[in-house]
């Protein structure tokens, strides 16, 4: 006797492996420092939170949980920030209102108009062909 | 309003329609066209702070692979490698050299010994030790050159030298060509590796007390051989110069050979393979002190269960009871980050020590010293900084040792799962039962697969046996996948393979292996 094709398909062994599609990026991140999962001890020094609290790379590092204008989400891209640790696109827009006029000098010094050199100027004066001369 | 921002040099690539903007209109001259390049560069939006986005100290597996791609991701890279020749220890004197001496000195002793029976008669067979030595440092050179080729090709900046920070950003390099320079990284991963741990009261010097940098370089085969340790490095090294005539005894401490993560079983298996092969063991027994003052080296050993002392003579010892972390002239005292006790750079879940953009990598962090993980260490660092997130599974990371018949292993073994209270079940299936290792007269060892009791999931691989190195990586995708042992089973493999004993040890775990 043949089975049913309902009972054919209960009988159906499923896989432990399942695709399950293309790898996607997960979507939230926690850059929180935890232990390293192969560290012996599963444990991190003070040190990782001490220095977080007090560094200045591309603003504080650490500070969560602080109230201030510039306290980054604790979940999402770059927890451990506050300044720069927010995603630009969620500063809002970068235009200018009307009649509002942004200064070159209010921005870092590396953004700053670079002086002339003498080279450049000479460059602009001849033409070009002073630099061949 | 923002476009008078833009570098001057950049600004031909935008909208003719911009308005008068001062003197930076003088851009549309001819003379802006052939300012030289410095002056363009000059005038980017680059901060001068930070030289390069990702800077790598040490050019080994882990640093070579993280910079190649760094490389491939677009940053700006540069690789600090004062060997000489990329590669680090696996390349140059570790996984690569010994792979090669391993596979011609079984050629050698094959031929001695296992070629009448398979109806090939050869006569007057003589060791060539320096063309094998030859061959060896080809295949290293290759190698080493394939790599310096990559980074040419995936525009990483290779400086040879020795690195130490100054400070979290900056790096000096002593040049091995003279002289020294700084560089800056936004970005710095320390790669720096391992060295081989010493044995206290046996001074290296690579002739007679030898760690296995100068096992793989000996220019003769020596009488007699003691190896302290009875890992896979000091077995591997063990079985070279075993094959090539040695006299060869391993010294090791614990009650196994094969260093922690090995099965017992397989253990007892490979131990009585390798001492069927000529190899003595003195298991359980701890060496007391060594002294290499007269032509050879006098070892006094102790028997750990009230076994009595004794001498032993050998004309070399190697000593291969572990290897450390190497962090020597680092400077890591200069930026303050933390060692732990066995000397292993502290870092976080994504590579980080406490300065965030100092991450480390490879052999002078956690996790086992092997050059597959560093491998993907390097990787998975490089996408935590480009993309935010990265991956290694440290519970799927294979271990092969490379003795014939080779060993290897993945996840737990039965020891581990018993002290962990995980109720689970054993499938084994012996070569001597598989088709291709009949005819390829290899039927020592055999594949034994743990799996979880329930679930069936598979917790471990353990294969002794031919090919195991490669037979291995199916039971590493299969626990990266969280396979159970009947997809597995239920796999068609090709026949007759020795593949097919994978396949049964399988099937014998979820239910009954067929041809055993």
């Amino acid at each position: 006797m043949r089975p049913s094709l309902i009972l054919r398909a209960t009988q159906h062994r499923t896989p432990l492996i399942k695709f399950i599609g293309k790898h996607n990026p997960p979507k939230t991140l926690d850059h929180t420092p935890k232990p390293h999962p192969a560290s012996p001890t599963h444990s991190l020094p003070d040190s990782f939170k001490t220095y977080r609290s007090k560094a200045q790379q591309h603003g504080p590092l650490g500070g969560q949980g602080h109230a201030s204008p510039f306290q980054a989400p604790t979940s999402g891209i770059m927890t451990y920030g506050r300044i720069g640790g927010t995603p630009g696109e969620l500063l809002g827009p970068v235009e200018p209102k009307d009649g509002e006029y942004f200064d070159r000098n209010d921005l870092p010094k590396r953004f700053w108009r670079a002086q002339w050199t003498e080279e450049e100027i000479e460059a602009v004066n001849s033409g070009g062909a002073g630099l061949f001369a | 309003m923002l476009k008078t921002l833009v570098p001057r040099a950049s600004r031909s690539l935008l909208s003719t329609k911009a308005p008068h903007l001062g003197p930076a209109n003088l851009r549309t001259a001819p003379s802006f066209q052939i300012v030289s390049q410095n002056q363009q560069r000059r005038r980017g939006y680059a901060s001068e702070a930070s030289d390069y986005d990702i800077v790598f100290i040490g050019g080994g597996v882990a640093g070579y692979v993280g910079a190649i791609k760094a490389g491939q991701s677009g940053l700006k890279t540069a690789c600090i490698e004062k060997r000489g020749t990329l590669g680090g220890t696996c390349l140059n004197v570790g996984c690569i050299p010994s792979k090669s001496l391993l596979n011609n000195s079984h050629l050698y002793h094959q031929i001695l010994h296992d070629t009448k029976k398979r109806g090939i008669d050869v006569n007057d067979v003589k060791l060539n030790l320096a063309q094998m030595m030859k061959a060896k440092d080809e295949s290293v050179a290759g190698l080493t050159k394939g790599v310096e080729f990559l980074f040419k090709k995936n525009k990483v900046d290779y400086i040879k030298g020795t690195g130490s920070f100054v400070d979290e950003h900056t790096i000096k390099v002593n040049l091995t060509e003279g002289g020294e320079t700084e560089i800056k990284g936004k970005n710095i991963v320390i790669a720096t590796g391992s060295e081989t741990t010493p044995f206290p009261g046996l001074e290296i010097d690579e002739k007679k007390v030898i760690t296995s940098t100068g096992a793989i370089a000996l220019q003769e085969v020596p009488k007699k051989m003691i190896v302290i340790g009875g890992g896979i490095i000091g077995l591997e090294m063990a079985s070279v110069w075993s094959r090539l005539g040695s006299e060869v005894t391993v010294v090791e401490f614990l009650g196994q050979i094969g260093g922690p993560g090995m099965d017992l079983d397989i253990a007892k298996q490979s131990q009585k393979l390798l001492a069927k092969q000529g190899i003595k063991f003195k298991v359980n027994t701890k060496v007391l002190k060594g002294n290499a003052s007269g032509d050879g080296v006098k070892l006094d050993v102790e028997a750990a269960k009230g076994g009595k002392n004794e001498t032993l003579e050998a004309d070399v010892v190697l000593v291969a009871i572990g290897r450390r972390p190497y962090t020597d002239g680092l400077g890591i005292e200069n930026i303050g980050i933390e060692l732990d006790e066995r000397k292993r750079l502290v870092i976080d879940q994504e590579y980080r020590t406490k300065i965030p953009h100092i991450r480390v990598i490879g052999d002078v962090t956690f996790g086992p010293m092997l050059a597959h993980k560093a491998e993907e260490e390097g990787v998975a660092a490089v996408e935590f900084i480009t993309k935010g997130y990265g991956h290694v599974n440290y519970g799927a990371i294979p271990s092969v040792m490379y003795t014939h018949p080779e060993v290897a292993w993945v996840g737990q073994n039965e020891a581990e799962l018993k002290s962990a209270g995980v109720n689970y079940k054993v499938g084994t299936f012996p070569f001597t039962a598989n088709s291709r290792a009949k005819t390829n007269l290899e039927t020592d060892g055999l594949v034994k697969i743990l799996a979880d009791a329930e679930t069936d999931r598979i917790l471990g691989v353990h294969i002794i046996g031919p090919n195991a190195g490669e037979m291995i990586a199916e039971g590493t995708l299969a626990l990266e996948y969280g396979a159970s042992s009947e997809d597995v089973a239920r796999t068609c493999h090709a026949h007759p393979t020795l593949a097919e004993a994978f396949k049964e040890a399988a099937m014998a775990t979820y239910s009954h292996a067929i041809h055993f």
